[in-house]
């Protein structure tokens, strides 16, 4: 797809910059020194080498530019269109073919002279003739003048243009100026498009992005169109047409229903009359905007009937507001929703889908017995999904604290503390008490904190983040592998934080944790030894580090025959098991 | 913020010209340079041109052609010594009957010059056959002769058959196929050989220039100079004998 190439165009440089840089480069790429007693097969190798050097050079940067402007042949046709629109075809093309021909110009002059050069007798007129060429070559240049500026300009704007995917999901929006396209478009993408009160704010394409069903969407904003006939249309109208002529899209036509954008209701029919052949094929949405100052059924009879006619046709009529943003998810679905079938119904009536569908079975199992088999969802995830669909009041966000009080809001980090005393959450903390540094004081108590108590103290840390849900449910292997690592590590993060000797664990969680694992059948030895060599940087207790690897491993091997009998022992509260695991976790 | 910083740019250039001016050295600098002092000439002109309004200048129109001072009246002046020596220019002209061409006289190019000894045989001791080194210009039925027995090689490289020739009072120039060389002022050998040296009369086809007799005929030779040297600048540029 040629679109990002767009913007990897080289720089067209203006003539005369392209005349010096090029003779400047001559000059200081090829040899300067000649006399007049050289040998002449010497002198002239050395003038001809300057006037191919030079040939080669604009020869290259030429085709450079040649190359990397698209060709509107070869494009996808909408921005062949688009193109066309903005840069005139003509023009576009009759620039590239001028500077074609210098290109071949520029190499016919050096081709003669590199052959006339051939019968230079003295240095003399080998220079002459050197000079003539670069003259000739440089004189060919100059006169594309205009064509390389005009090139230039292009290169520019091409860069910038939007970066529209024709053959994906796109909603486009049009209608009348000042209808509300662009106030769509900023609230359903992260679009930043201008709205102003002056019609034909949007002066050119605009493209934003969104999310539905998992599915990127492209949405494209167009400047507005008014009503007269083709020929008349002015170059923005034109890209508005050229993309709803291209873009396989769903349509939104926005209406004003306020008559707020200085055409009537009347008006605004006769325009999508008129542009109605340009729907064919794709599913159309009628968006009736701006309904918060009026609604539909406040209008008078007659405009009452167009939208009525409308939707009798099987076209959806929508009423939103912008402003207020009713209507504009519901606008968003459907047109997505009617998106996706069209798509889907094309692709079936594609040659391409025999091959998938070829190769898809959808196997249904056969009843073996009365007994009722329904898939099994578990509690949680019924709870989460009623949540979703209902929109549960959100908790009040800081954000909208902020935005509340305006100027007057001060962020307070305070308030979520969670102390005992709750009157004490706004004290202020002093930085010196009693002679200490507060920030760097460690209770000299807590090192008398006798030896025994310390594992259960780290335990209690374990287990609470042992007995989280995921462990809980976590089934297979992978993420349970995940979790052994992740456990030791924070054992060996914990264990580093003062000398410890010994350790227990609360044996039922360690045991249906590695029950699970033997179920699995993981190979503990590989995972211990992984994360041996990952934490060996801790070690306060590094002698032990043999010992218990070797230990861990054959209790591993162990332990992988007999599962019962761990099963058995691990009932028993602190036993052997978790002595052995001790050093493991120590190191 | 694009304006503020377009406009510190703007203010910012003075001073990165003059720190580059003061820098540059070598070719570069002496381009620069001199296309800087073109700059600075139209700048003072344009500055003068403003100033005009504030100073007072003489004004040229009032005073007549051929006005002279008064203390000067009785003076014969100096017209009459300027008819004199047109005279005498005109005389000399008739008397040389010669036809009145832009370039007059020409330095003469000699044999060593216009062709170079080409050593032949067994033993490289022949030396009869010359090569022409300068540009010619061979008719289009034009055949060799064998190559034994040709004297003179015009190698093809060297074969011309366009010229740019420029039509002296319409200021335009044209590229006009050659049909022969009319006269070399070097050497009558020259001409028979078609060699095209600077001054040398030639004839080109100007039926692209759509010129009519009086009678009513289209013209299509003319006689045009040359008046550059060709195997130095690779092309014929020629000036239309009228």
């Amino acid at each position: 797809m040629a679109l990002y190439n767009f913007k990897k165009i080289m720089v067209v440089p203006t003539a005369k910059d392209f005349i010096d840089v090029t003779l400047s480069k001559t000059q200081r790429k090829t040899p300067t020194v000649v006399h007049k007693h050289y040998q002449i097969h010497r002198i002239r190798h050395f003038y001809m080498r300057k006037v191919k050097f030079t040939q080669q050079n604009y020869h290259d940067r030429l085709t450079q530019i040649l190359a990397d402007f698209p060709k509107l042949d070869d494009i996808h046709p909408f921005y062949a269109d688009l193109m066309n629109v903005l840069y005139d075809k003509d023009h576009y093309k009759l620039a590239l073919g001028q500077l074609n021909i210098a290109k071949n110009l520029i190499d016919n002059v050096a081709k003669d002279y590199v052959r006339l050069m051939k019968y230079g007798d003295s240095l003399y007129r080998c220079k002459q003739l050197k000079r003539a060429a670069l003259g000739r070559m440089c004189t060919i240049l100059k006169r594309q003048k205009s064509s390389l500026e005009y090139l230039e300009q292009v290169r520019q704007h091409l860069s910038r243009l939007p970066s529209i995917d024709p053959n994906t999901r796109t909603l486009l929006l049009c209608g009348y100026p000042n209808v509300g396209k662009s106030s769509f478009i900023n609230k359903v993408t992260r679009a930043d498009v201008d709205v102003q009160p002056y019609a034909f704010t949007t002066k050119s394409l605009f493209v934003g992005h969104m999310d539905y069903r998992y599915l990127r969407w492209q949405v494209v904003d167009t400047p507005g169109i008014l009503d007269h006939p083709l020929e008349e249309r002015n170059t923005i109208e034109m890209q508005a047409i050229t993309a709803l002529a291209h873009l396989r899209a769903a349509v939104l036509y926005v209406m004003d229903v306020s008559e707020q954008c200085g055409h009537t209701l009347q008006e605004q029919l006769e325009l999508f009359n008129s542009i109605r052949p340009l729907f064919a094929n794709k599913p159309l949405i009628i968006v009736a905007n701006k309904c918060d100052v009026k609604k539909i059924s406040e209008l008078s009879e007659e405009n009452q009937k167009i939208f009525a006619d409308l939707s009798a046709e099987g076209i959806p009529v929508i009423e939103t507001s912008t402003l207020t943003e009713e209507g504009v998810m519901q606008v968003k679905t459907e047109a997505c929703d009617q998106l996706l079938a069209h798509r889907v119904n094309t692709k079936m009536k594609g040659k391409k889908v025999h091959d998938v569908l070829n190769r898809l079975h959808l196997a249904m199992p056969a009843k073996r017995d009365e007994k009722e088999r329904p898939p099994f969802i578990p509690e949680g995830a019924m709870m989460r999904r009623k949540a979703m669909e209902v929109d549960a009041p959100k908790r009040k966000l800081e954000r909208d604290l902020e935005l509340e009080l305006g100027d007057d809001y001060i962020l307070d980090l305070q308030k979520y503390w969670d102390l005992m005393n709750e009157d004490e959450k706004r004290d202020k903390i002093p930085e010196v008490w009693e002679g200490h540094n507060i920030a760097d004081f460690i209770d000299p108590g807590i090192m008398k904190v006798s030896v025994r108590e310390i594992p259960a103290i780290r335990t209690q840390q374990l287990n609470l983040c042992a007995r989280c849900p995921y462990i809980c449910s976590a089934n297979d292997v992978t993420s349970l592998y995940l979790i052994l690592i992740s456990l030791l590590t924070l054992v060996a993060v914990l264990g580093m934080r003062g000398p410890c000797t010994s350790f227990s664990f609360d044996s039922r969680t360690l045991s249906c944790f590695f029950s699970r694992i033997c179920l699995a059948r993981m190979r503990i030895s590989c995972i211990s030894s992984s994360s041996l060599s990952s934490s060996e940087s801790y070690s306060p207790a590094r002698s032990f580090s043999s010992s218990s690897f070797s230990s861990s491993s054959s209790f591993c091997e162990g332990r992988e025959k007999n599962k019962h009998t761990f099963r058995g022992q691990s009932l028993k509260g602190r036993n052997t098991f978790d002595k052995c695991l001790i050093p493991l976790f120590l190191h | 913020d694009h304006h503020e910083r377009k406009r510190k740019k703007e203010s910012r250039e003075a001073h990165e010209r003059s720190h580059k001016a003061k820098k540059m050295i070598g070719l570069k600098a002496k381009l620069y340079h001199k296309q800087r002092h073109a700059e600075k000439i139209q700048m003072k002109k344009t500055i003068k041109m403003h100033e005009q309004r504030k100073t007072k200048q003489k004004n040229d129109d009032k005073t007549p052609e051929g006005a002279v001072p008064a203390y000067l009246l009785d003076r014969e002046g100096q017209s009459r010594a300027k008819v004199l020596s047109n005279m005498i220019k005109q005389k000399r002209k008739e008397k040389a009957g010669k036809w009145e061409v832009p370039l007059p006289k020409v330095r003469a190019q000699g044999e060593t010059e216009v062709l170079k000894v080409i050593r032949t045989g067994k033993r490289q001791k022949k030396a009869w056959k010359r090569m022409v080194t300068k540009v010619c210009f061979v008719g289009d039925g034009f055949t060799r002769k064998p190559p034994k027995y040709e004297r003179f090689i015009r190698p093809t490289g060297l074969r011309f058959k366009k010229a740019h020739v420029t039509h002296p009072e319409l200021k335009a120039t044209f590229c006009l196929p050659i049909l022969g060389v009319k006269k070399n002022p070097s050497s009558p050998l020259y001409t028979s050989l078609g060699v095209i040296t600077k001054g040398t009369v030639i004839e080109v086809n100007v039926s692209e220039l759509g010129l009519v007799t009086q009678g009513g005929k289209v013209i299509w030779g003319k006689y045009a100079q040359v008046t550059n040297n060709p195997e130095n600048d690779g092309c014929i540029n020629a000036v239309l004998l009228v």
